[in-house]
């Protein structure tokens, strides 16, 4: 087997997004769903339920009183912290390990740190992006490095070939991931997301993360970019690959963003941070 | 002991078995300073350069920016017997993601503010290890005023 093919092989074999995820999705788009069916199907996770009332308190989600059962927390979460939560404790569970990073050199715990901080910058800027839910913005930033995930063990195989690529003939790390593997972990990620099957504009954010053009190009595409290049900027999460790559484009304008607007974006990211430390150690 | 300074922080160290460390400095700039006479001290990891944007921010994370931050790092330093004249000043960090449109320049404007503030209040940086697309980590030891710095994905190596 040729080593693309390995690394498909293992992307093919990854297990489904929860169900249960999924269905609360579904759940929540109908206005006669009432809390207890939530519940109901809730209950089938069990992780899911550790984290949804582990999480819930958190000072990010701003419930003014403390909660301490699921049918509680069904009742006084609005839907979109809800869905924040169910779809970070459905994700949580595919970042669990040492190995998570550890073939970009991070840390544990530090690719899932990363991915979150992305969640929390996303979620903020999606209102200057047109037609971009908020929750979908949320959720493409706890997706967006699922490939690393993955690519991390081989990664580390080829780590000095790469490093060589990368320093001595100038290669982004993704473009010398690429050329050393013979895939990325955006594209790997958007192929993970399909297997999971998100919706294509989606899929294609992740496939596109780091491209270059990724400014000029869909909104959400253009959203995950800006936010993961803030996260990467900010050194949260960061390994191996460091500030390597590019954007071009006129992002700012086309999207009605300040230079001022975007240092406080920043700012606000780490007192976020602070305020969703629940959320940084969720169960599997 | 280590002792970790995280983002928008600052410590001070006087013990000798001591040693600051902040990780993972992308645009970030980490600032270290070390007085060889009184053997203290001190490191910084600020975000930002201008506290303009947020005053309220500001009086919470003074750290944050560098025009509260620096300031407040070099008084704390003095009261520990530190002096300009004697102390060493070391600056990392301060890299960026390539753009041309100036988006993300995070790193060269954290850069400029120092300058500028070491530059009016006559203060000379001894070593420096600042831009490019790299993420750093720094140490320094307060026994022996060793800077180490760590660029992910490379070695560390004396600054």
């Amino acid at each position: 087997m040729s080593r693309v093919e390995e690394i498909l092989n293992i992307a093919n074999h990854i297990p489904p997004f929860p169900k249960v995820a999924m269905q609360v999705m579904k759940m929540l788009g109908d206005p006669h769903v009432l809390p207890k069916d939530l519940a109901e199907v809730i209950r089938y996770d069990a992780a899911i339920t550790a984290n949804l009332l582990k999480t819930c308190n958190a000072a990010y989600f701003g419930l003014t009183r403390k909660v301490s059962s699921m049918d509680e927390a069904l009742v006084l979460l609005g839907q979109d912290a809800l869905k924040d939560i169910i779809i970070a404790s459905s994700s949580a569970r595919f970042y669990k390990g040492e190995a998570g990073g550890a073939g970009y050199q991070l840390g544990q715990g530090e690719l899932w740190k990363h991915s979150v901080a992305t969640a929390i910058m996303a979620k903020s800027i999606a209102p200057h992006f047109k037609g971009v839910d908020p929750g979908t913005a949320f959720t493409i930033g706890l997706l967006h490095d699922i490939g690393k995930r993955f690519l991390s063990s081989f990664v580390a195989g080829d780590f000095q070939k790469i490093m060589d690529r990368t320093y001595i003939d100038g290669l982004s790390f993704m473009a010398a991931e690429h050329e050393v593997l013979g895939i990325d972990h955006a594209e790997l990620g958007s192929m993970i997301m399909q297997k999971w099957e998100f919706p294509e504009e989606m899929i294609e954010a992740v496939r596109s993360h780091h491209d270059p053009e990724a400014l000029n190009k869909a909104p959400l595409t253009a959203l995950l970019a800006m936010a993961n290049t803030l996260v990467i900027s900010l050194g949260v999460g960061v390994g191996a690959d460091g500030l390597s790559g590019t954007m071009r484009g006129e992002g700012l304008k086309r999207f009605g963003i300040t230079a001022l607007e975007l240092d406080r974006y920043l700012s606000n990211l780490l007192i976020e941070m602070e305020r969703a430390e629940e959320m940084m150690t969720l169960s599997n | 002991m280590k002792l970790i300074v995280g983002i928008s922080d600052m410590k001070i160290a006087t013990r000798p078995d001591e040693e600051l460390i902040t990780y993972s400095l992308g645009s970030c700039i980490g600032v270290a300073l070390w007085d060889p006479a009184v053997k203290v001290g001190a490191l910084l990891h600020y975000m930002l350069p201008d506290s303009s944007i947020d005053k309220e921010k500001a009086e919470q994370k003074p750290f944050m920016f560098a025009d509260t931050g620096v300031p407040r790092m070099f008084k704390d330093i003095y009261k520990q017997g530190a002096l300009k004249e004697r102390m060493k000043v070391y600056i990392v960090g301060g890299a960026q993601v390539m753009d041309d449109s100036g988006l993300f320049n995070i790193g060269a404007r954290n850069q400029m503010i120092i300058r500028k503030m070491f530059w009016k209040n006559n203060v000379t940086i001894t070593k420096e290890d600042v831009g490019g697309a790299v993420n750093r980590t720094i140490t320094l030891n307060v026994g022996t005023g060793q800077v180490k710095l760590k660029i992910s994905g490379q070695g560390e190596v004396e600054l």
